[in-house]
């Protein structure tokens, strides 16, 4: 099948939403379809992967206290006409096309089989809504709509109108499985691992070192392993001083440390105490094959199947969780039994997986529009310039 | 003259404008039609998996004779319903699936596995015979096409009935005879035993 995807974003600025367009375009490569990409692109010098096609330059745009990167103009517009006349695709997928972007450009020019994937988690601002009446027509040529989480199906709910299926975002199951530890770790004492902001409270580190305080004085060899953008000396204060040398912080990782960072504790913790939506960084954890202690949030209730693949304590029970923790260490078998239910339930998150999803809508988006009455001739036919 | 000009050109504005709209509803019920036509063949589709699941199922004595005649029941009169009993002639037939899919006898006597949990995602699972496999991966396919198909049709009912409202529209009968459809509301949860099915994905 013919795939034309459809970027908001810059393909050169990292960001949720490019990294979902890649890792898709990659998967539906890799099931065998001809895809397209087509995406702003800042920065000329940049080697592009060979599926996208660049769409000319971002502008940005203050707006609300924030820069939003959006594409405008009479230049990428032709770039998206010729696209979209070039690719013959069997199937055109937009992403984030509420906002105005190349999305929405694209969306103006285009007919046929077309299928939208909403990511924002949050009510659209107001200047969107406002524009909403001017939007809703285009939107209207839209045969299938996907949300990435329950959240993003709520706003399509609530402020686009209709419904959505959902299909989460995808894990890259064997990059997780690759990796070295860090030098030194997990060690033969037991070590744990914190992944997130130190400096977000909703992040729960302060749960987490109240329980390693607990565990520590009776485990010599205990460590706590802490990645994670924020003020490092800050959270260093909050650890009791005999056993700071234990806590070692990492600060921000990259991609591949984080890959790292997994392989190097024997149990991961996410004692989040609030706003969370969904949890990937559990299933990455289950894709690293690392056991997963998390607190009882609704969203890691429902992706730990309510504790079979995962521990879990009530939200913010600093000796609850250090009773779990305590057990764990103790039960290597316990720790190998939560290991082989996340890599199962995991591999139903993996791109391979998504991307068969994401497929059946193309096909489910394709019959509808098979099925169309044809078109009736325009009384003015459109120039083919472009 | 300068009235003449300006009353000629509130006509073109007003008469392209009204154009504009006739086009979109056009294209909205284009959309609406394709939906429904495709959720019908689904729809079609599952009656049909469904009476040839309940025919061999009751050939080979795989299900209580009770629960294979009824699934066949609820089939035929899913295909054969009339517009205003579709609805409610659907509903029956995926509860009859319910029923009858459960009890189908897999590898340890059971689809679903001995212990009730649902088979990995690799699908191995109910060594349901050779013959009864294809019926129930065809099965399976029509089920969950069913959740897609039902969604994207009742979505264009609402973009067309938004549309349909406007006084504009209503006033100037600019839809004509077309009606915006109305929602088709079912349950169509495929089976939990089906999860395991289709056993490959069909290429």
């Amino acid at each position: 099948m013919r795939v034309g995807l459809v970027c908001p974003y810059p393909w050169d600025v990292p960001g949720g939403v490019m990294a979902h367009i890649r890792d898709l375009a990659e998967a539906l490569i890799e099931l065998g379809h001809d895809v397209s990409v087509l995406a702003p692109v800042d920065d000329d010098e940049q080697p592009l992967p060979a599926y996208v096609v660049p769409a000319g330059r971002t502008v940005p745009v203050r707006y609300n206290g924030s820069v939003a990167r959006l594409v405008f103009g009479p230049m990428s517009a032709r770039r998206a006409r010729r696209w979209l006349r070039e690719g013959h695709f069997d199937v055109l997928h937009l992403h984030s096309p509420e906002a105005l972007s190349l999305s929405q450009m694209t969306l103006l020019q285009a007919s046929g089989p077309i299928v939208a994937t909403f990511h924002a988690a949050n009510p659209r601002s107001r200047v969107l809504s406002a524009l909403s009446p001017a939007l809703q027509p285009q939107l209207e040529k839209i045969q299938g709509r996907i949300a990435v989480s329950l959240a993003a199906r709520k706003t399509v709910v609530e402020h686009v109108g209709g419904d959505a299926i959902v299909i989460p975002n995808g894990v890259h199951v064997a990059a997780y499985a690759g990796g070295t530890a860090l030098a030194g770790w997990p060690g033969s004492g037991g070590a744990i691992g914190f992944l997130g902001r130190i400096d977000e409270p909703r992040k729960g580190i302060a749960v987490l070192l109240d329980a390693f305080g607990r565990l520590a004085p009776d485990r010599p060899g205990l460590r706590l392993l802490v990645a994670g953008p924020g003020n490092v000396d800050e959270v260093r204060e909050q650890v009791a001083a005999g056993l700071r040398d234990r806590v070692v912080l990492l600060g921000r990782v990259s991609e591949e440390d984080k890959v790292r960072f997994f392989q190097s504790v024997d149990i991961y913790v996410a004692p989040n105490t609030g706003g969370e939506s969904f949890g990937i960084v559990l299933l990455e954890a289950m894709a690293a094959r690392t056991p997963v202690v998390a607190s009882d949030l609704d969203a890691f209730r429902s992706v730990l199947d309510d504790g079979r693949v995962g521990r879990q304590f009530p939200v913010g029970d600093a000796a609850a969780l250090a009773g779990v923790l305590a057990d764990l260490l103790d039960d290597p078998r316990q720790r190998s039994a939560l290991v082989a239910a996340g890599a199962e339930l995991v591999s139903a998150y993996d791109w391979s997986a998504v991307a068969c999803s994401v497929e059946q809508v193309y096909e489910a988006v394709r019959l509808v529009a098979a099925q169309q009455p044809p078109e009736p001739v325009p009384l003015i036919r459109p120039t083919a310039d472009g | 003259m300068l009235v003449v000009v300006a009353v000629v050109a509130a006509v073109v504005v007003i008469a392209t404008y009204l154009t504009w709209l006739a086009g979109r509803l056009d294209r909205l019920h284009a959309r609406t039609d394709g939906a429904r036509a495709s959720l019908d063949a689904q729809l079609v589709r599952r009656a049909a998996a469904a009476a040839a699941v309940a025919e061999y199922a009751a050939r080979r004595d795989l299900l209580p004779k009770r629960d294979a005649r009824a699934l066949g029941t609820a089939a035929r009169a899913a295909s054969t319903a009339g517009a205003g009993e579709r609805e409610p002639a659907e509903n029956d037939l995926s509860r009859a699936l319910h029923t009858a899919v459960a009890g189908l006898p897999g590898r340890d006597g059971h689809l679903s596995g001995p212990d009730g949990h649902l088979p990995g995602p690799d699908g191995h699972l109910p060594d349901a015979d050779d013959d009864l496999r294809p019926l129930l991966d065809d099965l399976a396919i029509a089920a969950s096409r069913i959740v897609l198909a039902r969604r994207f049709y009742n979505d264009a009912v609402r973009d067309t009935t938004a549309v349909h409202e406007r006084r504009l529209v209503r006033w100037l009968r600019l839809a004509g005879h077309a009606p915006a459809g109305s929602f088709f509301e079912i349950d169509d949860t495929p089976p939990e035993a089906l999860a395991g099915f289709p056993s490959a994905q069909p290429r």
